[in-house]
């Protein structure tokens, strides 16, 4: 990604940084939100619209992210960063591990074994309510006063998804990007062309993992109270709508997707349960008629309007829709 | 006829010793013997379900044999994985052709190239675009591989195997549904590329094509090699010519 689309995203990166401070609590913490959304979505849009590898467990590794970070800071007192950081170590390990047991799994085998492999995490947590509280919730320590203003949250939030999209986006246009891809088109035919297949799929699981460990470690320390559900099939489903509505295969149309979700959910807060019938409709309509998410034409235009314009020399090299080399985040 | 007119050890690219494969209760391949030495051409022949695409699988990482066991240059690679064998040369197309059909022709050919160790995105395309050009591609490299004539991506499938320069190429069934007149362009490819150096395995049940490209014909029938030799020689065997009828 470079040129045009670049600019525009920073532009508004800018743009949010400047107005953030007009902005009520309310709506930081929407945003902020909207920015833990944005990690899962894009780290997802790495597992499932990348590498094809379609996981439901990826809430289940922000949950276990976020209770590893909060009980060792609890038992051990340890500082929250470093708590952070064994969230995620773990997640990638475990996530490295779940790629291993799934090698000879994918389509709905795969997302079925993760589908029961996340239920057993939620479930666990859910029951050992001596070590984790259980439905009550386990109280954890925030990353800032919450009195205050939630503007440093917002801004911890803002560094963490730009660390995280500038990560997967070496990632995606690097050449691992391109084995990844091509694992998903035909994993025979890339073996076939020198690709290291089970390599890459525990290496996409871990990472994606360990991206899905980052946002629940956030969110454990900015909630301040962890519960089973963040690892719940509802949470994962929320962010498998907003990825497939902005657009799997791309990571800035998966964040797109988060956003423009989390934004009109809080919008259509005043319709109750009819703004989820609404979402419904807008994914039934996605997958019909816009399969490659409705934020994904924009971007391509966006794309294609900052490309320099080439100058024809005979034989037409036919314009590319998708993902041309560099092009995919 | 059996078994090859002594190839020479030193110069065994790939080849297959007793190999054995079952599916469920058929014998796919029923202890072959089978070398490929350097600047061969062989047309690997024999009726539907005599075992070769079996037999190319195992040679090339892809399937593992229950009994027997595989060599590239000597090293022993019984089990272990496809991608191994390309990195060390081993290169195939497939009966089915098997693209990245949502990734342009280009990226195509980049996913093999930049496999190769030391590799980097700019020798990769420009080795790319030197063989979408040897090809007649390089107008389509960026197109979706899945826009293509079914032609057009059995050349492409050819392209990217090249990507590896590897030593032995196995093409599976690369005239199967062509065009005639892209089969004849790809037989002169597979002749071109052969004067340069390059060793071929091809399979196909077009046996004028075949008899056109092969200067090493073997025979299979009901899961065994029943004919290894010079065309001509093997052109002129009853058992070859018996098994081919189906009788």
């Amino acid at each position: 990604m470079r040129g045009l689309p670049a600019a525009v995203l920073a532009a508004l990166a800018v743009l949010a940084l400047v107005f953030v401070r007009g902005l009520n609590d309310y709506w930081i913490h929407v945003a902020i939100i909207a920015m833990f959304y944005g990690i899962l979505t894009s780290s997802w849009s790495l597992l499932a619209g990348y590498a094809g590898l379609f996981s439901l467990g990826h809430m289940a590794f922000a949950s276990i992210g976020a209770y590893t970070s909060a009980l060792l800071i609890q038992w051990y007192h340890i500082p929250i960063p470093l708590g952070m950081v064994a969230g995620i170590a773990l997640c990638c390990l475990l996530g490295a591990w779940i790629g291993w047991v799934c090698l000879r799994m994918s389509g709905p085998y795969l997302a079925i074994f993760t589908l029961a492999f996340s239920e057993i995490v939620r479930i666990t947590f859910s029951t050992e309510d001596e070590v984790t509280a259980g439905m009550a919730g386990l109280h954890t320590v925030t990353l800032f006063s919450t009195q205050a203003s939630r503007l440093p949250f917002f801004y911890l939030a803002f560094a963490l998804l730009a660390g995280s999209l500038a990560l997967i986006g070496l990632i995606v246009h690097s050449r691992w990007g391109l084995f990844l891809r091509a694992i998903r088109e035909d994993e025979q035919a890339a073996a076939a062309s020198g690709v290291a297949v089970a390599r890459f799929r525990i290496l996409a699981f871990a990472v994606a993992s360990g991206f899905a460990a980052l946002a629940g470690t956030f969110y454990a320390h900015y909630i301040g109270i962890l519960t089973p559900s963040l690892g719940s099939l509802d949470l994962m489903a929320v962010v498998v709508v907003m990825t497939v509505i902005g657009g799997m295969e791309r990571i800035p149309t998966a964040v797109g997707g988060a956003f423009a979700v989390e934004f009109l959910q809080e919008y259509l807060r005043a319709y109750g349960e009819w703004r989820l019938v609404i979402f419904g409709l807008i994914l039934l309509l996605t997958m019909r008629f816009a399969r490659n998410g409705l934020i994904t034409p924009l971007w391509l235009q966006l794309v294609r309007f900052g490309e320099p314009r080439r100058v024809s020399a005979g034989a037409p090299t036919a314009p590319r829709e998708a993902g041309q080399e560099g092009s995919g985040g | 006829m059996n078994g090859p007119a002594g190839p020479d050890a030193t110069r065994t690219l790939v080849s297959g010793a007793a190999l054995r494969r079952h599916f469920g209760g058929i014998t796919a391949t029923d202890g072959v013997d089978f070398s490929v030495v350097e600047g061969d051409l062989i047309g690997l022949i024999g009726p539907n379900g005599s075992g070769k695409t079996t037999l190319i699988n195992m040679l090339t990482g892809h399937l593992n044999p229950d009994a027997g066991d595989v060599l590239v240059r000597g090293r022993r690679m019984t089990g272990r994985p496809p991608h191994e064998f390309a990195s060390l040369g081993v290169a195939r197309t497939f009966q089915l052709t098997q693209l990245f059909g949502r990734m342009t022709v280009l990226e195509n050919m980049l996913v093999p190239g930049l496999t190769r160790p030391r590799s980097n995105r700019e020798s990769a395309a420009r080795q790319a675009r030197h063989y979408l050009t040897f090809l007649n591609l390089i107008h389509l490299e960026g197109l979706d591989a899945k826009n293509l004539s079914g032609g057009q991506q059995k050349l492409l499938e050819l392209g990217r195997a090249l990507m590896l320069e590897p030593s032995v190429l196995f093409l599976d069934e690369p005239f199967a549904g062509v065009h005639p007149k892209l089969r004849d362009e790809l037989i002169r490819r597979i002749e071109e590329l052969h004067a340069s150096g390059r060793t071929f395995v091809v399979v196909d049940h077009d046996m004028e094509s075949i008899l056109r490209v092969a200067r090493r014909l073997v025979v299979m029938a009901r899961g065994r090699k029943i004919a290894d030799g010079p065309p001509a020689a093997v052109r002129a065997d009853q058992t070859v010519l018996a098994a081919y009828s189906g009788l």
